[in-house]
């Protein structure tokens, strides 16, 4: 199993009142799935991926990443997890305005301080996701869409066994979001396990499970499979 | 494999500055604003008392002996240089030295130079008595073999001319045979020539004046030593004693006098630049320190962004004060260098303005004020920058990236 989640709370305090974001969520995800979740916005499901991703520590519930649980490993190992085996595509595009395209997908390898030039790697991620030729530009530049698929080739570069992806498609038009899916598709069948949280039904059918999330819980759409 | 990626850790921090240069340019001017006021500062007073402690160590009388009225002048010539004249009767000379107390005595001979076609410059001429001298002498012989020729002159650091050159004054040309080191002290602006070259001088001074000239053998000042046992004002109550008070035509300055004189007004000079480059800089650190709290604060999003992508805690803070780092070192180069440009080549205008024996420290001294204003001026930076990086560190990436507006 390459991700294991077990029964995750998260609580939050508004207004002098506690109230749980997750309550007691249990997932799991093993090579090739492509699991889907839909559900309102404020139901949890940023919460959880950023749980998932381990950008944000759960209250209570246990989180594997390939047999490794968060909560046991330091500062240095989640890092290296982020960077290289853990693909995580944030709400909003992610892409820092300091950098060029190609310098922003190459982010996570810098990060890790791995050796090896992978800017031809990154440059076919571009090309992947359509704008190789704004790979010397600046964020500035360019449009809301094609800043997620900076973030998206950015997520892809270290060939990740999980990616984690929150509303990929939100920006992008038609046509280019079929694209993307079809990327994902593609990535879930060479063994990827994907997870990702879209508004949109027609591409929570790519999934090979789906989830509905509503108070902090998922429930289980069925039937569900690939398109 | 083996080969390096283009674009580098390095490449990360120099981009974040590079790409902000209305950002990056404000930090650098705040942190070279605090340089300027501590380097310069500490450059001051740091001269202000090496001027002191020269003029302490070049004076070597304890007592001067000066034509009634003249004590003021004499100060003017032995603090600032200001050229000034005035006469006695050689006879004092022996009268002084037949003093109980008085260990030896040494005549002078003050002859201001003129500002016109005679004189090369308008300095202090100083004559001294090569055979009893022990003040000017002394400090000769260690750059100058043998004694100065009638011909010759010592000039002051603060001269124009070297070594070998020829000065005139009062169309005479006179050869440069030593230069004295910058001290500080009057003794940089004056000129240094034997006895007989002085009176030939005073002479032909009071010629191209149309005054009288002084009558013969007289001279301007007697330095004069005093026993071990005895204090300088013990020895000058004597002489006062001896030669009546205040109707002898003469008075008698202890050379503490001028010295605590000084000392004092450099305490009270000391003490308020400290404490205004105290509160300069605690401001300084305050706004420097806010700026670049305010600065990380901003840059949230930016650092969960770096977070959610790999970016250790380690690193982050690595990140954060390498440009911190490269600011603060920016900053204060450019302060030390700018304090530096306006206090070295003005450091005669500076004497001027604070009216006291003012010399810059040495290489070493100069490199150890730079080294501490560098520290003081990157602590601000540098500990804001620590602080700040620390916490985001410590948060929650998914955290840093909501409160950093995402």
């Amino acid at each position: 199993m390459i991700l294991e989640a077990r029964c995750v709370k998260k609580e939050y305090r508004r207004g002098g009142r506690s109230f749980l974001a997750l309550d007691g969520i249990s997932l799991s995800a093993g090579e090739g799935d492509f699991i889907c979740i839909v559900g309102r916005s404020g139901s949890g499901k940023s919460t959880l991926l950023n749980i998932l991703a381990g950008l944000l520590t759960p209250t209570s519930g246990s989180v594997c990443f390939e047999g490794r649980e968060y909560g046991s490993l330091n500062d240095r190992d989640m890092s290296e997890i982020r960077s290289g085996p853990l693909g995580y595509i944030m709400q909003g595009h992610g892409v820092l305005p300091n950098f060029t395209v190609l310098q922003n997908t190459l982010l996570p390898h810098v990060m890790a301080g791995r050796s090896g030039d992978v800017t031809e790697t990154a440059m076919r991620l571009l090309e992947q996701v359509g704008i190789a030729p704004l790979a010397a530009q600046y964020p500035s530049s360019l449009s809301g869409g094609e800043l997620r698929r900076v973030s998206i080739a950015r997520a892809l570069l270290s060939s990740p066994r999980l990616l984690i992806a929150d509303e990929p498609t939100s920006d992008l038009d038609e046509e280019t979001a079929e694209e993307i899916m079809r990327v994902f598709d593609s990535i879930a069948k060479k063994g990827t396990a994907l997870l990702m949280v879209t508004h949109d039904m027609d591409f929570a059918a790519y999934g090979t499970r789906s989830y509905r999330m509503a108070s902090g819980q998922l429930f289980e759409i069925k039937p569900g499979g690939r398109n | 494999m083996g080969e390096k990626t283009s674009f580098t850790f390095r490449d990360i921090i120099w981009c974040n500055l590079k790409r902000r240069p209305l950002r990056s340019a404000c930090m650098v001017f705040l942190v070279a604003a605090m340089a300027f006021v501590l380097f310069g500062g500490s450059l001051i007073t740091r001269s202000l008392t090496n001027g002191t402690d020269g003029l302490a160590k070049r004076l070597g009388a304890d007592l001067l002996i000066v034509p009634k009225g003249y004590d003021h002048a004499v100060e003017g010539i032995l603090l600032r240089g200001l050229p000034s004249a005035f006469y006695m009767e050689s006879a004092w000379l022996e009268k002084i030295a037949a003093v109980e107390g008085v260990a030896a005595v040494s005549p002078q001979l003050f002859i201001a130079s003129l500002n016109s076609d005679c004189c090369s410059v308008p300095v202090q001429l100083i004559g001294f008595d090569q055979n009893t001298d022990f003040i000017v002498g002394p400090w000769i012989k260690t750059s100058m073999p043998g004694v100065l020729r009638n011909d010759e002159i010592v000039i002051g650091g603060a001269v124009a001319g070297r070594t070998g050159d020829t000065l005139q004054f009062f169309d005479m040309e006179y050869r440069i045979a030593a230069k004295m080191e910058y001290t500080g002290t009057g003794f940089d602006a004056s000129v240094f020539m034997n006895m007989e070259a002085a009176r030939t001088a005073a002479s032909d001074c009071a010629g191209k004046r149309g005054t009288e000239a002084p009558p013969e053998n007289s001279i301007s000042s007697i330095m004069a030593l005093i026993d071990d046992s005895l204090t300088p004002n013990g020895v000058a109550g004597m002489i006062n004693s001896t030669f009546g008070y205040g109707k002898s035509g003469i008075v008698v300055v202890p050379a503490k006098t001028i010295i605590s004189g000084v000392s004092v007004s450099l305490r009270i000079l000391t003490r308020s630049f400290a404490a205004l480059s105290a509160v300069l800089w605690i401001a300084s650190f305050a706004v420097s320190a806010l700026m670049f709290s305010v600065m990380l604060n901003e840059r949230r999003q930016e650092f969960g962004i770096l977070r959610s992508v790999g970016i250790s805690r380690k690193k982050l803070m690595a990140m954060v004060l390498w440009e911190s780092g490269s600011i603060s070192l920016a900053g204060s180069a450019a302060g030390i260098f700018l304090s530096a440009l306006l206090l070295i080549p003005f450091r005669v205008y500076i004497r001027e303005i604070f009216n006291m024996p003012y010399m810059l420290p040495g290489f070493w001294q100069f490199c150890g004020i730079a080294c501490v204003s560098v520290v003081l001026s990157a602590s601000a930076a540098l500990s804001a920058s620590l602080l700040s990086s620390a916490k985001i560190g410590k948060t929650d990436a998914y955290r840093v990236i909501r409160e950093g507006g995402l």
